[in-house]
C-alpha cells in the first residue's frame, strides 16, 4: 500500500516544477521589493491590495444571483438566524461632534489605564454569501490570547450574545449550518511569533506614529476615511487599546473628515455608545461606534445603502457588525 | 557577508520556495501570495541579525504566522468573496459533482481537511516542504521529539482518514502524478 504521505505528495496543489512559482530568477516585482529593503525602504504591494472599497465592489460585482429564501429546519429552540438590522440611535439623544470625543479620550487617557494588552476579543456578525445560496448572518466570537513565551492561541467560536443558548449558523465547513450556541470553530494555538511589523509590532500612542502604523498595518496610504476605518478594523483585531492608544485613534478618526455624529445608541452587546456615520454614496454605509465616555472603540457596522436584488441583498441589511470586547 | 548581504542571497534562493509555501495554504487565491510573500521578507529583513545558516524552515515559520495574520485580516473578507466564483478553489468545489469526477488529489485535500490544523500543517511541510524533521521543528518552533511525535501521529490520522474517504487501495486514488518539489 503506498505511503500516505506519499499520496500527500503527488497531491501537492503547487509542486516545484509546475507552471506557477517554480524556482528561477527573481521577477521584476521581486527584485523590486528586495532593492527596497537593501535601501531601507518601506515595501509596497500592489496599490489596493487591502483596501476594503475594492474587495466589497469585487464581491457585489462578482456574487451571482441570490433570489430565493433559506429555509432552514432546526431543532425544537427557535434558531437565532434572523438577520439583525441596523442599529438605531436613540430618538431626541444629542449627537456629540467626535472632536469633543476626542478630547474626552485625550482626558481620559492622562490617567494612563486600561494598559494596551495584546490579543483582543471580538463579536461579529458577517454577512455570507455564495453563488448558490441566499446571504446569511454568520455570528462568532474571536479571541486571541498570548503567553510570555510569546505563543498565542486563537480560539473562534459560532456564538449569537443576542440570542444565548439558541442554535446559530456557521459555515466552518463551508456550508451554511446550523450548531449549537458556542461550538468551537477553530482553536489554534501559534509557535512564538517573530513578527515585529504592524499589526504585530506594540501600536504607538501618538496620532502622527499611529497613522504612519496603521499604514503600515494596509501596506499603503491612508487617504480616504473608509481606508482608516479599515486599517483600525486590522489594530482592533490584534490588540486590545489601551487609553493612550484609543486616545490617538480618536485623534485620528476625529481629523479624517466625514464622519457625521448620528447621535446615541445601544450597541448589540448592550453598551451605550456614540454613533459617527460616513457615507459616500457607494453602496456602503460605515457607522463608526465609541465609548461616549473614553472615546475608546466600540464596534463597526456596514450596511448596504441601496437594493441589489440581483444578489439577494436589500438596502439595510447589515453587511458586517464588529464589536470589540475589553 | 554582511548581514545585508547574507538576506540578499537567502531571498534570492528562497523566494519562490516560501512563495510556493503560501500559495499552498491560501486554496488558489494566488492574487494574494505576492503581498503575504512580501511581507514574510519584510519581517524576515528586520530580523536579519536572526537568519539561521539554513534559513528557509525558519522562513517557513515566519510565513507561517504572517499567513496568520492574513488569514485573519481576510476571515471576514472570506465571508463575502470567498465562494464568489471568482476563486479557483471555490469553483472547483462547485464543478466537482460526486468522487466520479473529482481528480485524484481531491480526495487527499478532503482526507487532509478533515484533520486538525496542526497535524495539517506537519504533513504539509513534511511532504509539500519536504522538510525533515529537525527541519519541521524549526518551523513550527517547537522541539524536535515533538515534531516527530507530532508527524507520526498525523500519519496515523491521515491514514485513517484516506482510508475512510475510499477504502481502495491508496494506490487507486492516487495514481495521477501531481509532482512535487
Amino acid at each position: 500500500m503506498t505511503d500516505e504521505l506519499d499520496v500527500l505528495r503527488r497531491a501537492n496543489p503547487v509542486p516545484g516544477d509546475g507552471p506557477a512559482f517554480g524556482d528561477g530568477p527573481l521577477d521584476h516585482r521581486a527584485e523590486l521589493r528586495l532593492g527596497r529593503l537593501l535601501d531601507g525602504r518601506r515595501t509596497r504591494p500592489r496599490p489596493g491590495g487591502r483596501l476594503r472599497p475594492v474587495w466589497v465592489l469585487t464581491a457585489v460585482a462578482a456574487v451571482a444571483a441570490l433570489t430565493s429564501v433559506l429555509l432552514l429546519g432546526g431543532p425544537a429552540a427557535t434558531p437565532a438566524i434572523a438577520a439583525p438590522r441596523p442599529l438605531a440611535v436613540l430618538a431626541d439623544s444629542a449627537p456629540v461632534p467626535l472632536e469633543r470625543l476626542a478630547e474626552r479620550a485625550a482626558t481620559a487617557a492622562s490617567e494612563g489605564s486600561p494598559a494596551l494588552r495584546k490579543g483582543t476579543h471580538v463579536r461579529s456578525w458577517s454577512l455570507g454569501m455564495s453563488d448558490t445560496e441566499p446571504p446569511v448572518t454568520l455570528p462568532e466570537e474571536r479571541m486571541v490570547r498570548w503567553t510570555a513565551d510569546g505563543r498565542h492561541t486563537e480560539l473562534v467560536v459560532a456564538t449569537d450574545p443576542r440570542q444565548h443558548g439558541r442554535p446559530v449558523l456557521s459555515d466552518e465547513d463551508g456550508t451554511p449550518r446550523l450548531v449549537d450556541d458556542g461550538q468551537v470553530i477553530s482553536r489554534v494555538t501559534f509557535p512564538p511569533s517573530w513578527s515585529d511589523a504592524p499589526p504585530a509590532a506594540r501600536p504607538p500612542h501618538d496620532t502622527g506614529r499611529l497613522r504612519a502604523y496603521l499604514a503600515e498595518t494596509v501596506h499603503g496610504d491612508i487617504r480616504t476615511t473608509p481606508e482608516l476605518l479599515d486599517a483600525m478594523a486590522q489594530l482592533l483585531d490584534n490588540w486590545t487599546l489601551g487609553a493612550r492608544e484609543s486616545a490617538a485613534l480618536a485623534g485620528l478618526l476625529a481629523d479624517s473628515g466625514g464622519l457625521r455624529s448620528a447621535g446615541a445608541l445601544t450597541d448589540r452587546v448592550g453598551r451605550p455608545g456614540q454613533a459617527y456615520v460616513y457615507d459616500d454614496g457607494s453602496g456602503v454605509r460605515h457607522m463608526l461606534i465609541l465609548d461616549p465616555s473614553t472615546g475608546a472603540v466600540l464596534g463597526l457596522e456596514e450596511t448596504f445603502t441601496a437594493d441589489r436584488p440581483e444578489y439577494g441583498v436589500r438596502a439595510g441589511d447589515v453587511m458586517q457588525y464588529r464589536a470589540w470586547m475589553r | 557577508m554582511s548581514d545585508d548581504e547574507i538576506f540578499a542571497a537567502a531571498y534570492r534562493e528562497h523566494y519562490w520556495a516560501v512563495s510556493r509555501y503560501v500559495a499552498r495554504r491560501l486554496d488558489g487565491r494566488t492574487s494574494e501570495v505576492e503581498e503575504v510573500v512580501a511581507e514574510v521578507f519584510t519581517v524576515a529583513w528586520r530580523r536579519r541579525a536572526d537568519l539561521p545558516a539554513a534559513p528557509l524552515p525558519w522562513l517557513y515559520g515566519v510565513a507561517r504566522n504572517c499567513l496568520a495574520n492574513a488569514v485573519r485580516g481576510q476571515g471576514r473578507r472570506r465571508r463575502l468573496v470567498h465562494r464568489l466564483g471568482n476563486d479557483h478553489t471555490a469553483h472547483r468545489r462547485h464543478l466537482v459533482a460526486g468522487p466520479g469526477t473529482e481528480t485524484p488529489g481531491d480526495w487527499v485535500h478532503e482526507a487532509l481537511a478533515r484533520l486538525a490544523p496542526a497535524d495539517q500543517e506537519v504533513l504539509r511541510l513534511t511532504a509539500w516542504e519536504e522538510l525533515g524533521v529537525d527541519e519541521v521543528a524549526v518551523a513550527l518552533g517547537c522541539g524536535r521529539r515533538a515534531a516527530a511525535m507530532r508527524l507520526h501521529r498525523a500519519r496515523r490520522r491521515l491514514r485513517a482518514e484516506i482510508d475512510r474517504l475510499c477504502p481502495a487501495p491508496a494506490d487507486a486514488h492516487a495514481s495521477k502524478d501531481h509532482g512535487h518539489d
